[in-house]
């Protein structure tokens, strides 16, 4: 099988997916480069539906879709992309009864790592790399949900994946395991193509060098963390007092009221935007929260 | 190998028959051959010195590593004596890793399969034999024959029917995404699972029929009819909804037995033209699979 060299590893043009009604995707366009991209949007914006697309799990109404330059719609091409592919789903179900290692040794076999030794080394790694390794023998009943969020992730790095797509890894995660989480992201070998989605700005400011911004089913922002960011720049204000005018506004730690709107409330002071405000800033504009 | 070169290094090595630092080093990083890894394991058994020198050599990482490894093989299970005998059959140990994840291969499902066939069976054999009154129940008093099998007749392949549903239906699997994300082909998956419920669905309907009151051939002639179903349901997955596949083919077995029972003929639905038809049905299910098992791929399809 040739495998095409793009500029960009993954692409998506056009791609447009309803649920009855409902318009989920909207000619959604994009490229996904090595390393990571967050995928930022409110609950009903269309992420979890593109991720499953990208994961070839889902089909798209209209669009199309090319991973490391294979298309899904050729049966070969789309198991190709499958061997290359770590996937969580944004609900990911387990089969209860399962060991952390029984589990991951059925998803290993899913994997095509037929070799029993070569799955339990596989297996290993992965329970090594999100600190699971010594509850092999614990029955998944038995985890609570951040543990489970953990063995989610270790199942998408079965096989060392070139294309790993999260759908909200960081959802039951605990500040200390979401620090981890964001180290281990980083550590992953081979430089692939990370996707995660998620609703915490802070996970995109922290550890991703593009975010996309999905509103309405459509692409609204594709740039670096900074740009979206200062794309709030003169636009967000602290004020000791609550402003109605303003777009958005909430009480911060500090006590101050934050502001994000166009013109400053009395006695207010301009401050360095943050992602969150460039894409709070985004999300009102677009009339998507 | 040893300091003073007096042979291979052994529980017999005295105290100035040390192992050297080299084939340590090598032992601990893996490259010694065998012999040479046996010779030291045996040595460092009994010389505290050599064990110390070892532990310098010992590579921490791949230590860890190793035990990782070692507790994953420890937590997973070799299977039970079933699994060994089909592994020495030659059947891939990763294909019945696969069926750890079928629902109707699990003991509770399989004990309600009993649970359900020993209360059909035995109304069946209890009031045939005239050990419980049938009075007021479906006029069984006036038709103590072959009416009494009726119940069986229509809950038998529909259990069967139910297990093999329950392995290829996607609600029954709540790790469903995974499977359709993975390169495993999925029609593998789904054949490998559904074959397996089959065969362990088969065996208390088959032994539930031979303690009935009924003709000798019952428990044969309900094989071709219960295998027949399971295609069908299958193929028709290849057309339609899993889930309305799977009805379908359990109303096209409910209907006519309970048409035949009101007739006070339930045994004609696996007499012989019926068994002709089953034929047909299934070698009519093989071929739509055959020409149509793509469909079965789910996720992205072409």
């Amino acid at each position: 099988m040739t495998v095409n060299v793009h500029t960009a590893a993954v692409r998506a043009s056009g791609l447009s997916r309803r649920y009855g009604s409902t318009r989920a995707l909207d000619e959604v366009d994009l490229s996904l480069d090595r390393g990571i991209t967050g995928l930022l949007g409110p609950n009903g914006a269309g992420k979890t539906t593109l991720l499953s697309i990208l994961a070839t799990v889902n089909q798209p109404d209209a669009g199309s879709v090319s991973v490391f330059g294979l298309d899904p719609r050729d049966a070969a091409e789309r198991v190709e992309i499958r061997r290359r592919l770590g996937y969580l789903p944004q609900e990911l179900g387990y089969h209860r009864h399962f060991t952390v290692a029984g589990f991951l040794d059925y998803v290993a076999i899913l994997k095509e790592i037929t070799d029993r030794r070569r799955r339990a080394e596989e297996v290993a790694r992965v329970m090594a790399a999100v600190s699971l390794e010594n509850r092999a023998r614990t029955r998944i009943r038995a985890l609570s949900g951040g543990l489970r969020q953990r063995l989610g992730i270790a199942q998408a790095l079965l096989g060392q994946p070139d294309l790993l797509i999260l759908d909200e890894p960081t959802a039951g995660l605990d500040p200390e395991q979401r620090l981890r989480f964001r180290e281990l992201l980083s550590d992953v070998p081979g430089d692939p193509v990370i996707v995660l989605s998620t609703h915490q700005a802070d996970d995109i400011a922290a550890i991703c060098p593009k975010v996309i911004v999905l509103l309405q089913g459509r692409v609204c922002f594709a740039g670096t963390p900074a740009k979206l960011a200062a794309s709030a720049a003169g636009q967000v204000w602290a004020a000791a007092e609550r402003d109605q005018k303003a777009h958005l506004s909430w009480r911060g730690a500090d006590n101050l009221w934050r502001h994000i709107g166009d013109q400053p409330p009395d006695g207010a002071e301009l401050v360095a935007p943050t992602v969150e405000d460039g894409y709070l800033l985004l999300s009102h504009a677009t009339g998507a929260r | 190998m040893t300091s003073s070169s007096v042979g291979p290094a052994s529980p017999m090595a005295g105290a100035d028959e040390h192992t050297s630092a080299d084939v340590l080093a090598r032992y601990a990083t893996g490259s010694a051959d065998i012999a040479v890894v046996w010779s030291v394991e045996a040595h460092v058994m009994g010389c505290v010195r050599c064990r110390s020198t070892l532990s310098k050599h010992v590579d921490a990482e791949r230590l860890a590593r190793n035990r990782s490894v070692l507790l994953v093989r420890a937590a997973l299970p070799e299977g039970n004596r079933l699994r060994r005998l089909l592994c020495r059959c030659g059947v891939p140990d990763h294909l019945l890793g696969l069926l750890a994840a079928t629902p109707s291969l699990r003991r509770s499902w399989l004990l309600s399969v009993a649970g359900v066939l020993a209360v059909v069976a035995g109304e069946a054999a209890a009031v045939r034999y005239g050990w419980i009154g049938s009075a007021g129940r479906m006029g069984l008093a006036r038709y103590p024959g072959p009416e009494v099998l009726a119940p069986f007749l229509l809950v038998a392949p529909l259990l069967v029917l139910a297990g093999v549903a329950a392995a290829f239906l996607p609600m029954f699997d709540p790790a469903s995404q995974l499977a359709v994300a993975a390169p495993f082909s999925g029609v593998t998956l789904l054949l490998v699972r559904a074959v397996s419920a089959l065969a362990a669905a088969l065996v208390p309907v088959v032994a539930a029929a031979f303690v009935l009151p009924g003709p000798g051939w019952l428990p044969v002639a309900l094989l071709l009819p219960s295998l027949a179903l399971c295609a069908f349901a299958l193929a028709a997955a290849t057309v339609m909804n899993p889930r309305a596949a799977a009805v379908t083919a359990g109303l096209s077995w409910a209907l006519p037995v309970l048409l035949l029972a009101a007739a006070h003929l339930p045994l004609l639905i696996v007499e012989r033209n019926a068994q002709l038809a089953c034929l047909a049905l299934l070698c009519a299910s093989a071929l739509v699979l055959l020409v149509r098992h793509d469909r079965l791929d789910m996720g992205w399809t072409t």
